[in-house]
């Protein structure tokens, strides 16, 4: 980090000081949900500014406006897609698959959640899941916990898989100038390994008891999925473009194009087909619609959160903290990389993993001297993002869409208790990491 | 001032606290009321309890839970299926299932205001008075019509 520009006293206080005390501030009001996250976050780098810790050009350099991009293309490249049923008729044809048979379907719902997590962001996909597994378990007369507790997991764990599948990734292959090609050949091995053994125990927890009448089972079977499709024109627009945009993040090294211009590139272009042929008046309604389901409230998070930690580096203090780590683990690749392995999961299952990860991007970045430079650091990448992102699966407020999946349990009249999933799911993402552990041992150190 | 107490049915049919679904739908379906206030003991309001409510309970949780599917053209329930729903919960209190969040005037409210709220929320409206929120009438459209087409006589 460039300390020698920093700013080396704020109102008569050490910068650093000022900074790590705002940060910590940031950190706990985001933790507590008492206050929107967007408002603190952005509060908390206006403070930064406003008191001098870094300049306004400084800040906005400190705004990764790729991750920016990128998150906001794809949201609203789903929005438009959603439209179409394609979610559901998706859903509803994996369940006929297994012959409605309870476990099959299961099976199907937690893979269809981590294939639709893998490329769109956590939440979308759990919004989009869950109202069908409620559907689905209410006609098979089985609660629909076991399925919401599996579809939490998928969806975390799927989403570990690609570059664009959760927020830490994207920061992370954003911040280390990783390709989307990158996370399919590092990532997606470990995510599929630890999908498999994730669902060994779901199975003997709770998928061998499940049991439906050949009645029930028979009114799922009946469920029409080609007529969830209800706008085939808009279907084959959406997944035209949906598929040229997965092909420009495959080719987007090649091409020489960061993923936030094909993101943004394919939104732009979606939105075009989605409105052509209507009056100006009716394009102005669609377009405003579409751009009001891209959440504002998380972009607004993501730039806060760049300008604070981007103000905390500034100061030095995340070398400072580095050198501590790097002092603990003896400058050992294998220990630092199983320290934040670990560090990073445990952390991310009781916050929030998107400050954490912003925090640790730059912290990781300062070890490159003593691995002998950045090149080095791979197996650290790897394991922030293999921590941050299973690590959500630790608690229910480890990941957005825990709560989101939790939310909608409890609005059904089956709700998914703190403790209770906790109990389950704490000891299940362990065993995920430990296979993780494993995996980046044997394939990177 | 003309207020809501103007156009009320100052005695409405009401659902007690105590009522079973089973019960209010037999009262509903009898009467073909659209809505009807629910009550404790000492006459507070409690919430509304309607036809509404009826087809919430018939039709898949899925589709109408908060965030629920949007569109279910693909689900080929029946109506046998849609009376399985229904059948599960006759015996539950209506306690569980009414709107707590209906829109309510009080008597004071202006007349314009109170049709206001009719107009909005599109179906009869509960008049409640103090702070007890005691039950004190209903206004419906007819009740509102009759009213005002007395107005020319």
């Amino acid at each position: 980090m460039h300390s020698e520009d920093a700013v080396h006293m704020v109102f008569g206080w050490d910068a650093m000081w000022f900074a790590g005390i705002l940060f910590v501030v940031t950190y706990v009001l985001i933790m507590s949900e008492k206050i929107n996250r967007a408002i603190v976050a952005t509060s908390a780098a206006a403070l930064m500014v406003l008191a001098g810790v870094i300049s306004e050009q400084r800040a906005i350099d400190g705004v990764d406006f790729n991750t920016i991009g990128l998150l906001t293309g794809m949201m609203a490249i789903v929005a438009i897609t959603r439209r179409s049923g394609v979610f559901q008729y998706l859903a509803v044809w994996a369940t006929k698959k297994v012959n409605a048979e309870p476990w099959g379907i299961l099976v199907m719902l937690a893979l269809v959640t981590a294939f639709l997590s893998a490329l769109l962001d956590n939440v979308t996909t759990v919004l989009l899941i869950a109202p069908v597994t409620l559907l689905i378990t209410e006609a098979l007369g089985v609660k629909a916990y076991p399925y919401l507790f599996a579809e939490i997991f998928a969806s975390n764990i799927g989403g570990a898989a690609t570059l664009i599948g959760d927020p830490p990734n994207i920061m992370i292959g954003s911040a280390v100038g990783l390709s989307f090609n990158d996370f399919v050949i590092h990532m997606l091995p470990a995510a599929s390994l630890v999908m498999v053994v994730s669902m060994l125990p779901i199975y003997w927890v709770w998928g061998r008891h499940l049991q439906a009448s050949e009645e029930n089972r028979r009114r799922v079977m009946n469920y029409r999925e080609r007529d969830a499709i209800t706008d085939r024109v808009l279907l084959i627009k959406s997944l035209s473009v949906l598929a040229l945009v997965i092909l420009g993040f495959a080719m987007a090294h090649t091409i020489g194009k960061q993923p936030s211009t094909i993101a943004l590139a394919g939104a732009a272009l979606l939105l075009l087909l989605d409105n052509l042929g209507r009056k100006p008046a009716k394009q102005t309604e669609s377009v405003h619609a579409t751009f009001s389901e891209v959440e504002w409230v998380t972009i607004f998070f993501f730039i806060g959160l760049f300008v604070v930690v981007h103000g905390l580096e500034s100061t030095g203090l995340l070398t400072l903290v580095a050198g501590e780590i790097l002092t603990l683990t003896g400058g050992d690749l294998t220990v630092t990389a199983m320290a934040i392995l670990w560090g990073s999961a445990i952390a991310s299952a009781v916050v929030d993993n998107i400050p954490f990860v912003a925090t640790t991007i730059p912290l990781i970045k300062s070890m490159a001297p003593t691995f002998g430079g950045a090149e080095h650091l791979m197996p650290l990448w790897w394991s922030l993002a293999l921590g941050a992102c299973l690590g959500g699966n630790g608690s229910l407020v480890g990941a957005s869409a825990n709560l989101i999946v939790a939310g909608f349990a409890e609005r059904s009249r089956q709700p998914i208790g703190f403790i209770s999933f906790t109990l389950a799911a704490f000891p299940l993402m362990i065993l995920g990491i430990g296979v993780a552990s494993v995996y980046v041992y044997l394939r990177y150190l | 001032m003309m207020t809501a107490s103007l156009v009320m049915d100052p005695h409405p049919s009401v659902l007690h606290a105590g009522d079973t679904v089973g019960q209010a739908v037999k009262l509903i379906m009898e009467h073909r009321y659209r809505n009807l206030p629910v009550v404790d003991e000492q006459g507070r309001y409690l919430g509304v309890f309607g036809i509404n409510t009826l087809l919430r309970m018939v039709l898949p949780p899925a589709v109408v839970v908060e965030k629920g599917l949007t569109t279910a053209p693909f689900v080929t329930d029946g109506l046998h299926d849609l009376y399985l729903r229904l059948a599960a919960v006759e015996d539950r209190p209506i306690l569980e299932f009414i709107n707590e969040d209906a829109a309510v005037v009080t008597s004071d409210t202006p007349l314009v205001e109170s049709l206001l709220v009719l107009y909005r929320t599109r179906t009869s409206v509960p008049v409640v008075e103090g702070e007890e929120r005691r039950l004190v009438g209903m206004i419906s459209y007819w009740d509102v019509g009759s009213h005002i087409l007395e107005q020319g006589h």
